[in-house]
């Protein structure tokens, strides 16, 4: 089937509120569904009392950091404390593999993103907002903009000038500060932090940075209030709903929107109706290629940042992608080490270094010509990456990659044993080519790539 | 001004207090301990932590944070490797990520010996490699200009070198491209990296991946001696130091006078040493014989020549200077010729005058600046170099760079500084007395500098006042014309006084100049072969040293001898000459105290300087519709870089430059030729499009100009011939 | 008609002056005007945006949408991430490499196709993702190919 399976798995429907296979894309749906009531309400009360509301929602970043999104809102300086103007810039840049939501939120609920920028602008007294689309996106930048140029032509941005800015191909610029690098017209290179983007974000001046789904959540919570938001979900820390990716070896992979605290197994077998054609589960790539993945002992554990931090994992962008028996781990590991060599922006040295290096060690695992001291090398590679870099992707590559090492270890070492992959050719993952494969900028030579 | 707070910070074992906001690195070592870094160096602006070698433990924080982007605060507690296990495993570890692709060079390397990548394994890194895969590889060197090799295989990409190029020279040619692992440095396509300073990346780059061309293989760092001196070449006087090895010198380097330079030098002062060795430079006196030419003679032979040549003309000697002698040259000659030859007349290319002594400023006080008012059409990067680095990192300091003195941010602003360069100017006394009229006289932080033309002029003018009280007498003839110095002998009105002259002795490093024309020739020292001090723009005395031996003998021997035969007292050397004008000129101190980063002093005692007729002031403002051809002197022109073959491709284009106005007018486009004409002569040439440049003002090279000057009609090349 | 000058005056009306924001648009304006980012359109767009080439080259090159290399009138860009991976994705990229005769990578003799491998399209749930000349076209399965070819080179 070609079209994307976009449903409220489990209610209530918040951020898919109002659509039901018609995507809400005319302002007169959206409107026919409540549309930019809250909005209306949100500009009668003070900027403070709604940042407050989105502080007693507990919103927490929808993009992966799951940072709350009113205390984030709160650390920008109001106009009268700061002489530069205040900005927003709306992550758009979804990349991280599995993740598909931020896409379908802009074709089928454009005018709730809008609506949830201008409410977030109204709350930090900001009249510019950035939306920083990934570059591929053409389809939904041109449903967006066709959003924009409707509300704006019906009077509602009330003197809020939102820019949408494409960006041309760069998983980092997914990085909030690489962003607003990318955004001021550089090399997408994350900062250091401090400076914060709140008080020096794009053009040095006070930033509020939020995910897609952070901000097209904002007018639900206003209309169902934030306390009731609050309990759904997980409270205190996981509340309210949020949108799911299932993919993968699946009956019904897709976007599922539904509270936090749902089992990975309730997702995966109940809503998304299980592994098909008699194959079994052998490991989940849990909320995204940047984490750890999952094994299938752990199935049970809620979908909520508590319950999965406790095992080791984290929710990320929501991703929940099933791998079965059919694909080899070793396969997979070398397929995200690519991944992460292709994005790393070269900026620090251990992600630079390390992302290569870990392509290297994986190869030579799947070719059969490492060694036992190779495995313990890969970790040790992880663990020389892990909390020295100069922003997560380093992590991203070295936490997926040490614990397939870990949790696979029988199967990396049938690789060394068997000389080769022991799927000999067969595994689903067999022979992927990886884009890091073909660069073909003429500084480097070929010796340059792995 | 209120002290700053300070703040207690425990570093290791130590406990030291900074001011607040003291950045980490610093912190450390007032506790006497080194954080190594690679990326961090403040004077590429904010710090990065991008190479990531700084990592430190700080109690609270839970992940190692880079140190060089952290600032203290009170109670802040660091552990580096000398304490903190974890940190040392961090810096071990982007160590070896740094080795992982890194080539083992050493061996064949210009860095070695000189290499913090060395030096930082050696303290902190791995013993031996774990990589077993094949590294990175890349042609090299490539020449990324005549005078910088690049060495992708040795380059650890700390961004260092993109970084100046983005955010100090502000030129945006030195890049870095790609990504990730592929990342590589490179300028565009095939382009050389143009412009007056970049050779300080090769400073700057902490492995040997920039390197310059110049010094490949020309020693190792336990076969060299550097020298500290001051550079020669143009009137801001870098400090530098001389690499010499076995009697020659084969390298400049910076050594970052923080009031002057800061650490950066131009490409000119870098590279444009090997002028020392050029294929004509003299080392034996050139005397013209009547129908052999010149042939060399013996000095004893050419002092003898000399003195009956100055006996003939007493009284009707005329010097011209050519600003780059030293204080004590100046003096010497200037004693020799007017104590023992009574001439007094003596022409320096530019007036010298003592007004801006009241507005007087280290340049580094630019950067303080609330208002910078550039004035003058010369581009200040060819008539001083670093002083346009001062103005652009005051410009990214949030100072407002104008062109006017009645821009109204300047009767806003509490730190004004003006700048005058060329042409013209009266030596200083123009912008003094613009000075003067915004009382900025006494106020802190303000003050005023005039671009002079000659890296001496101030020093030489003031040593040829001081070495005699009698008033000069104009002669009606001219018996006899020393010209001091290649740039005067190779001035074309130079050249057409000594037609005028019964006889001409010429002081110069090369033969070719003055052959034409001199009837003695004494072969001159270079900055970099003699002792003795300058004065540069800011009034600054300063201290150079000769670095190697020239190959003929220093002008203080034999001007000494020369002046003993007319009676005359000289010191045939730098500091006691330097005594008889520290007398009179600098308040007494002695050579030893002028000190190795010179203080900027005033000088109370300076006397009246070289009377001369003031030139006549060129026009400021051109009028409506009119033109006017500014020729200036670029930064890469003159007898030492001519012989540097390296820096031939940083010669000036011939191209007219003009404003987009008066293009716009004509309909003129960058790359369309154009006729440039004044007084009947007419020349031909490209023209580019300057959006900076004022209406009014079109701008040439001088060595293209062609004896064009003042008000000129410029038209696209078709249309005259047309017409 | 304006300019390409003027269009990126335009753009750069777009955001504060001074600023250099709009270079990536005027990238994407010059690569759809010269097919690929030349020395000459990364010369023109620096002449626009009073920035060098150099800077251009710099910004440019790190992209993947930005092309620095000759690339063919069309592009067929295949995801090979995990998910795709996972389904069909290397099969579909062999199957346009057949269709084609030519890798991921490289263009077809006549420079009308370029093949590409790309990174995660965000289209997971309905692999793999295959964007023709940047539109998606989901579910792709090697079957589809041949028409998806004749479809691009029927204009």
């Amino acid at each position: 089937m070609a079209e994307t399976r976009v449903e409220v798995a489990e209610g209530p429907a918040l951020v898919l509120a109002g659509y039901d296979d018609e995507p809400l894309t005319s302002l007169a749906a959206y409107r026919a569904a409540g549309g930019y009531d809250q909005l209306e309400q949100a500009r009668a009360q003070d900027p403070q009392a709604v940042i407050q509301e989105l502080i007693e929602s507990n919103l927490r970043g929808r993009g992966g950091a799951f940072f709350p999104t009113g205390r984030k809102a709160s650390f920008i300086p109001t106009p009268d404390k700061i002489a530069k103007p205040i900005y927003i810039t709306v992550n758009a840049d979804e990349s991280e593999p599995g993740t598909f939501k931020d896409r379908e939120i802009m074709l089928k609920v454009p005018h709730r993103l809008l609506e949830g920028c201008l409410i977030a602008a109204h709350a930090i007294q900001s009249k510019q907002v950035y939306i920083y689309i990934r570059g591929e996106y053409s389809r939904e930048y041109e449903v967006l903009q066709a959003a924009l140029d409707e509300a704006r032509n019906a009077g509602l941005v009330g003197g809020v000038d939102i820019v949408i800015h494409r960006g041309a191909g760069a998983y980092i610029c997914g990085e909030e500060t690489a962003l607003l690098e990318s955004l001021e017209g550089k090399r997408g290179q994350p900062r250091s932090k401090p400076p914060f983007p709140a008080i020096s974000g794009v053009y040095a001046a006070p930033t509020l940075i939020n995910n897609v789904e952070s901000i097209t959540t904002i007018p639900p919570i206003l209309a169902v209030g934030p306390a009731e938001f609050a309990q759904i979900g997980s409270p205190p820390d996981s509340t309210g709903t949020r949108l799911f990716c299932l993919s993968g070896n699946v009956e019904r992979p897709g976007v599922y929107e539904a509270p936090h605290g749902i089992t990975v197994r309730h997702l995966i077998d109940d809503i998304g109706g299980g592994v098909p054609g008699g194959h079994t589960l052998k490991a989940v790539m849990m909320g995204g290629s940047s984490f750890p993945v999952m094994t299938p002992d752990d199935l049970d554990t809620p979908l909520d940042a508590d319950s999965l931090g406790k095992k080791g994992y984290f929710i990320g962008s929501g991703v929940v992608t099933v791998i079965d028996e059919r694909s080899c781990i070793v396969q997979f590991a070398l397929r995200v080490a690519q991944f992460y060599m292709h994005e790393s922006c070269g900026k620090c040295t251990p992600c630079r270094v390390g992302t290569r290096w870990l392509v290297q060690l994986m190869r030579a695992v799947e070719d059969g010509t490492a060694s036992e001291r190779d495995l313990d090398l890969t970790l040790d590679v992880c663990d020389r990456i892990i909390g020295k870099c100069l922003c997560v992707l380093g992590d991203s590559a070295a936490m997926p990659v040490a614990s397939c090492v870990t949790k696979f270890r029988d199967e990396f070492r049938a690789h060394l044993e068997h000389g080769g992959c022991p799927f000999g050719g067969d595994s689903q993952l067999a022979g992927l080519f990886a884009p890091v494969d073909q660069h073909a900028h003429s500084a480097v030579p070929q010796e340059a790539l792995v | 001004m209120s002290t700053p707070e300070l703040v207690r910070v425990q570093i290791d074992e130590r406990e030291v207090h900074v001011p607040k906001g003291t950045g980490l690195i610093e912190t450390a070592l007032a506790a006497g301990v080194e954080i190594p870094v690679f990326c961090y160096e403040p004077r590429l602006g904010e710090p990065v932590g991008a190479c990531r070698m700084c990592l430190v433990e700080v109690e609270g924080m839970p992940k190692l944070q880079a140190g060089c982007t952290l600032t203290a605060q009170d109670g802040m507690n660091v552990k580096t490797a000398r304490t903190s296990q974890q940190a040392a495993e961090g810096q071990n570890a982007t160590l070896e990520f740094i080795l992982v692709n890194h080539p083992l060079d050493c061996p064949v390397c210009d860095k070695g010996g000189e290499c913090p990548l060395q030096d930082l394994t050696f303290r902190y890194g791995p013993g031996n490699t774990r990589m077993s895969f094949e590294k990175l590889t890349f042609e090299k060197p490539i020449p990324i200009s005549p005078t910088i090799s690049l060495d992708r295989e040795r380059c650890i990409l700390c961004y260092r070198c993109t970084r100046f190029s983005e955010s100090v020279s502000e030129d945006l040619q030195l890049i870095a491209a790609n990504r990730g692992s592929a990342s590589v440095i490179t300028t565009f396509e095939d382009l050389p990296y143009k412009g007056a300073f970049t050779g300080n990346v090769t400073e700057l780059c902490p492995v040997g991946a920039l390197l310059p061309t110049q010094y490949r293989f020309e020693g190792r760092p336990w076969e060299i001696v550097d020298v500290p001196t001051v550079c020669g070449l143009c009137p801001v006087g870098c400090n530098v130091n001389a690499t010499v090895r076995e009697g020659k010198v084969k390298r400049i380097l910076s050594r970052n006078h923080p009031e002057i330079d800061e650490g950066w030098i131009c490409d000119k002062g870098r590279f444009a040493y090997t002028h020392l060795r050029a294929g004509d430079r003299l080392a034996q006196p050139l005397q013209r014989q009547r129908r052999h030419g010149l042939e060399e003679v013996s000095w004893e032979q050419a002092l003898d020549e000399a003195e009956r040549l100055l006996r003939e003309a007493r009284g009707r000697v005329v010097t011209v200077l050519s600003g780059s002698e030293t204080v004590e040259q100046a003096y010497a000659l200037g004693k020799l010729l007017r104590v023992g030859l009574d001439s007094h007349q003596a022409m320096l290319p530019e007036e010298v005058s003592g007004a801006l002594d009241a507005y007087r400023l280290p340049l580094s006080a630019i950067r303080e600046a609330d208002v910078v008012v550039v004035l003058g059409d010369v581009p200040v990067v060819e008539r001083a170099p670093v002083v346009d680095l001062w103005i652009r990192s005051a410009r990214r300091n949030g100072a407002k760079i104008v062109d006017n003195t009645n821009d109204p941010a300047v009767a806003e602003a509490e730190r004004v500084v003006l700048v005058w360069s060329g042409p013209g100017g009266r030596g200083g006394a123009t912008v003094a007395k613009l000075a003067e009229k915004l009382g900025l006289a006494e106020r802190e932080g303000c003050g005023a500098f005039h671009l002079q033309e000659t890296p001496n002029g101030r020093g030489v003018a003031d040593a040829w006042a001081a070495c005699c009280d009698e008033e000069a007498e104009v002669a009606d003839s001219i018996g006899l014309l020393v010209v001091s110095g290649d740039e005067a002998a190779a001035d074309e009105n130079v050249r057409a006084l000594a037609e005028q002259a019964e006889a001409t002795i010429v002081l110069s490093m090369f033969g070719g100049l003055a052959a034409g024309w001199a009837d003695l020739i004494l072969p001159g020292t270079g900055y970099l072969e003699r002792d003795g001090t300058f004065v540069n723009l800011e009034g600054r005395l300063q201290r150079l040293r000769r670095t190697v031996e020239p190959p003929c003998p220093d002008e203080l021997e034999w001007i000494s001898q020369l002046a003993a035969r007319f009676g005359v007292d000289v010191a045939p050397y730098a500091a006691g000459v330097f005594a008889e004008v520290s007398e009179r000129v600098y308040g007494g101190i002695s050579f030893g105290e002028v000190g190795e980063r010179a203080p900027l002093r005033g000088y109370p005692d300076a006397q009246e300087h070289v009377a001369r007729e003031p030139l006549p002031e060129p026009q400021q403002k051109p009028k409506r519709g009119e033109i006017r051809l500014v020729a200036y002197k670029p930064l890469f022109s003159g007898a030492a870089v001519e012989r540097v073959t390296e820096l031939q491709f940083q010669r000036p284009q011939a191209e007219l430059e003009l404003s987009a106005e008066d293009a716009r007018r004509r309909k003129i486009a960058t790359g369309d030729l154009v006729t440039v004409g004044s007084n009947g002569s007419a020349i031909t040439l490209p023209a580019r499009v300057n959006r900076r440049l004022r209406a009014g003002i079109a701008r040439i090279a001088l060595e293209h100009a062609d004896g064009l000057a003042g008000v000129v009609e410029v038209a696209k090349a078709d249309e005259v011939v047309s017409a | 008609m304006t300019s390409f000058y003027d269009e990126v005056q335009e753009l750069r009306a777009r955001y504060p002056e001074g600023t250099r924001s709009a270079i990536l648009p005027a990238l994407r304006l010059a690569q759809e005007k010269h097919g690929w980012l030349s020395r000459r359109a990364l010369e023109e767009t620096a002449e626009a945006l009073e920035l060098t080439p150099a800077y251009c080259y710099s910004v440019a090159s790190f992209y993947d949408m930005l092309h620095v290399e000759p690339i063919g009138q069309h592009t067929i860009e295949v995801c090979t991430n995990v998910c795709c991976g996972l389904v069909n994705a290397q099969a579909v990229l062999d199957a346009f490499e057949q269709e084609l005769g030519v890798g991921p990578g490289e263009t077809t003799d006549d420079g009308e196709i370029t093949l590409r491998a790309v990174e995660c399209l965000g289209g997971c749930s309905t692999p793999t993702i295959v964007a023709v000349d940047h539109r998606y076209r989901q579910s792709v399965t090697p079957e589809d190919v041949p028409s998806i070819v004749a479809d691009v080179r029927g204009g």
